[in-house]
């Protein structure tokens, strides 16, 4: 049963690598995005794995999973909506070239 | 009209028309005074027909202002009335050049307006009234030349005097009012008791103040700096003669006391003022010290007890004062100065004003028949029946003897000496000495009739007329064949300086007053200067509050802002806008922070 534990748990580690690296590695807004949704997925599995194999009896730990999928749509629909807008304005969702954020 | 209204309205009106219109003020002058003269004259006749007018005006509530003719008041009018006319007949001369004629001739119809309104009040109210009028006015005269040196503190000096001793007759005639109840004179009279011994000393006060007695006679010698004409009209029969009016109305109320101090002060200053003339060297201040000498004689008369010789002294004098001050004029005209050693022999110069001016003189000192003997007499008899004889008849005496030796020495004065030549024709100012002659002259004469008229017939005495005869006799000769110097003997240096006892008024009030002024003076800078060294302290204090203001307060804020300022620029440089730096710190950060809660169960 442990070992189910680390299998789960390494699929989240490498799941948030994956995640990592994409939202750090892409200049694409979308791809950005689509990074950070994999780091909160692996959050998701992490908690699950947690609560499946060491707590099973405390159902209400399944809170903490649909709030932070609650998050991760959310932050979608901000994150596209900014895709989108900027889209419109500028013609292009690279992030690159948006660097009116400069202090 | 009323011939009481038209005696005082006549002259204001005319005083109103020369300061409105400026021109041909002789002619309104002596129109004026002329239809004045001739209603007081209307009132005189009226008043030997026994007749008694009087005027009832609105005034303050309960207190109508009165216009009184009696036979006494009518005589006092006309005789202002007579002196007036032949002083501005005289001034139409003397005042021929003076670029301000205007101004002098309203002035003086303005006070004969006062003196008339005085002399003729029936209440005390506009006795008041006429009474700080003619102070005024007078004031306004004397200074006429006020461009002179010495001559506006001279007006100033005669108004302050005779304004200090106002108070008296403020003071008077409220005890009277409020002792008797009314304002009406007449009703007053018959107050008595206390009441009657103060309101009479005050009253005594007010007349020594105007009449210049002793101790304020200082005054009169220094009001000469004014124009004669002025000096003939206020200082020998109107101004001065207001406070001898005052008592001679006011006579039937005093009580003994009263009577005794009014006759010792008149005695005292007859004595003591007739010393001063004969020291004098200035004609003009010689006959006004003459002034105060005889009316010093006729409170002689009314402390003895008979107002009626004062009263025709009064006359007498008014008509010899006013001729020897106008002939005076004419002599200062020749030479241009007052002053004996300047007039020697003037009069030989002018033969007939000299001889004018001697009548004058012998009429003044008693010399039968001119007006001044009868009069004098009437005082010299009045003493010997009175209750104080001792203190009064001998100097009633002294003061006839003073008035013949003084006089005597004018007259030699004035005729020993160079004769030169006399400066123009003086028609004018000959006219008007030359009535006022003619009536002393012929006054005597009409003394009797008066007598008659104010129901106080004079005995005559033999005795009263050899003695008054013979000082007036030993004083003309002592004053004509010895020098003064000899005559006064050590009494001179005082005599000169007008007897200022222990320093006079300049020791006794002026220095005291200035040491006061002085002391106050010295506190107020004090105190001043305190004040200031408080104000520069606050301004000091201001100051620094407003310099650590500035440099502390502000200078914080201000350097606070500039550090958050400069940091905040350092601080941005972190901000690239770019966002996978930002994420990398993110990461670093988030990083860091894991790896602490990581190490730190280690340090625990």
């Amino acid at each position: 049963m442990i070992y189910e534990l680390q299998i789960a748990l390494a699929i989240g580690a490498a799941l948030f690598g994956v995640g990592l690296y994409g939202a750090l590695s892409q200049t694409n807004l979308v791809m950005i995005i689509m990074g950070v949704e994999l780091i909160l997925a692996a959050a998701l599995v992490n908690l699950v794995a947690f609560w499946r194999y060491l707590h099973p009896e405390v159902i209400p730990a399944q809170m903490f999973v649909l709030i932070i999928m609650a998050v991760m749509a959310v932050e979608m629909a901000v994150g596209f909506g900014i895709a989108i807008a900027r889209f419109r304005s500028r013609g292009s969702v690279e992030m690159e070239e948006a660097r009116e954020l400069k202090g | 009209m009323s011939l009481i209204l038209l005696v005082l309205l006549a002259p204001l009106a005319g005083a109103v028309l020369i300061l409105s219109l400026r021109k041909f003020s002789e002619v309104t002058a002596l129109a004026a005074i002329g239809i004045s003269f001739a209603a007081a004259y209307g009132l005189l006749i009226a008043g030997f027909g026994g007749a008694t007018s009087q005027l009832v005006l609105p005034g303050l509530p309960e207190m109508p202002l009165r216009l009184l003719a009696t036979p006494l008041t009518a005589l006092f009018s006309a005789l202002v009335a007579t002196v007036a006319t032949f002083v501005l007949l005289y001034a139409v001369g003397y005042m021929r050049t003076d670029p301000e004629k205007p101004r002098f001739f309203a002035t003086m119809l303005l006070f004969v307006t006062a003196m008339q309104a005085l002399v003729l009040s029936g209440d005390w109210i506009t006795m008041l009234a006429g009474w700080e009028l003619i102070g005024f006015s007078s004031y306004l005269l004397i200074g006429f030349w006020y461009r002179r040196t010495g001559v506006a503190s001279a007006a100033t000096r005669a108004f302050i005097y005779t304004r200090s001793a106002d108070l008296g007759l403020y003071i008077g005639i409220f005890v009277l009012i409020g002792a008797s109840g009314t304002t009406e004179i007449s009703a007053t009279l018959t107050t008595t008791g206390p009441a009657a011994v103060i309101a009479g000393l005050l009253l005594l006060i007010a007349a020594i103040g105007k009449s210049a007695q002793v101790p304020l006679q200082d005054w009169l010698q220094r009001a000469m700096a004014g124009p004669t004409p002025v000096s003939a009209l206020l200082h020998s029969a109107t101004l001065v003669a207001a406070g001898a009016i005052l008592l001679i109305r006011v006579a039937p109320m005093l009580p003994n006391e009263a009577l005794l101090a009014t006759g010792l002060v008149g005695g005292v200053t007859a004595v003591v003022a007739g010393l001063t003339a004969l020291g004098e060297r200035d004609l003009k201040r010689m006959l006004a010290a003459s002034t105060s000498s005889q009316y010093g004689l006729m409170l002689v008369a009314i402390g003895a007890g008979v107002p009626i010789a004062a009263l025709l002294h009064l006359i007498a004098h008014a008509a010899i004062k006013s001729s020897l001050f106008l002939g005076a004029g004419v002599f200062q005209h020749d030479r241009e100065s007052t002053d004996f050693d300047a007039l020697a022999g003037s009069g030989r110069a002018r033969p007939k004003i000299f001889a004018a001016f001697t009548i004058s003189a012998l009429a003044l000192a008693g010399i039968p028949p001119l007006a001044g003997f009868f009069s004098k007499d009437a005082i010299i008899a009045a003493t010997l029946e009175a209750p104080g004889v001792i203190w009064l008849l001998p100097l009633a005496l002294a003061g006839t003897v003073l008035t013949g030796a003084y006089m005597a020495r004018a007259l030699g004065l004035l005729w020993r000496g160079n004769a030169g030549s006399p400066a123009g024709n003086v028609v004018w100012m000959g006219t008007g000495i030359g009535v006022l002659v003619a009536l002393v002259v012929v006054l005597g004469a009409g003394f009797a009739p008066l007598e008659k008229l104010l129901e106080a017939e004079l005995g005559a005495s033999i005795l009263a007329m050899a003695l008054g005869l013979g000082a007036a006799l030993i004083g003309l000769t002592l004053g004509w064949f010895v020098p003064m110097p000899r005559l006064l003997g050590p009494v001179r240096p005082w005599a000169q300086r007008g007897f200022v006892v222990a320093g006079g008024f300049d020791a006794l009030l002026l220095r005291p007053a200035m040491m006061i002024a002085q002391g106050c003076e010295a506190l107020e800078r004090r105190l001043y200067n305190g004040v200031l060294k408080f104000g520069r302290l606050n301004l000091v204090l201001g100051v620094f509050t407003r310099k650590s203001d500035e440099r502390g307060i502000d200078a914080a804020i201000f350097a606070f802002v500039a550090r958050t300022v400069a940091a905040g620029r350092k601080v941005r440089l972190l901000q690239s806008g770019f966002i996978h730096k930002q994420m990398g710190l993110t990461i670093i950060g988030t990083g860091v922070i894991i790896a602490l809660l990581l190490v730190a169960p280690l340090f625990s």
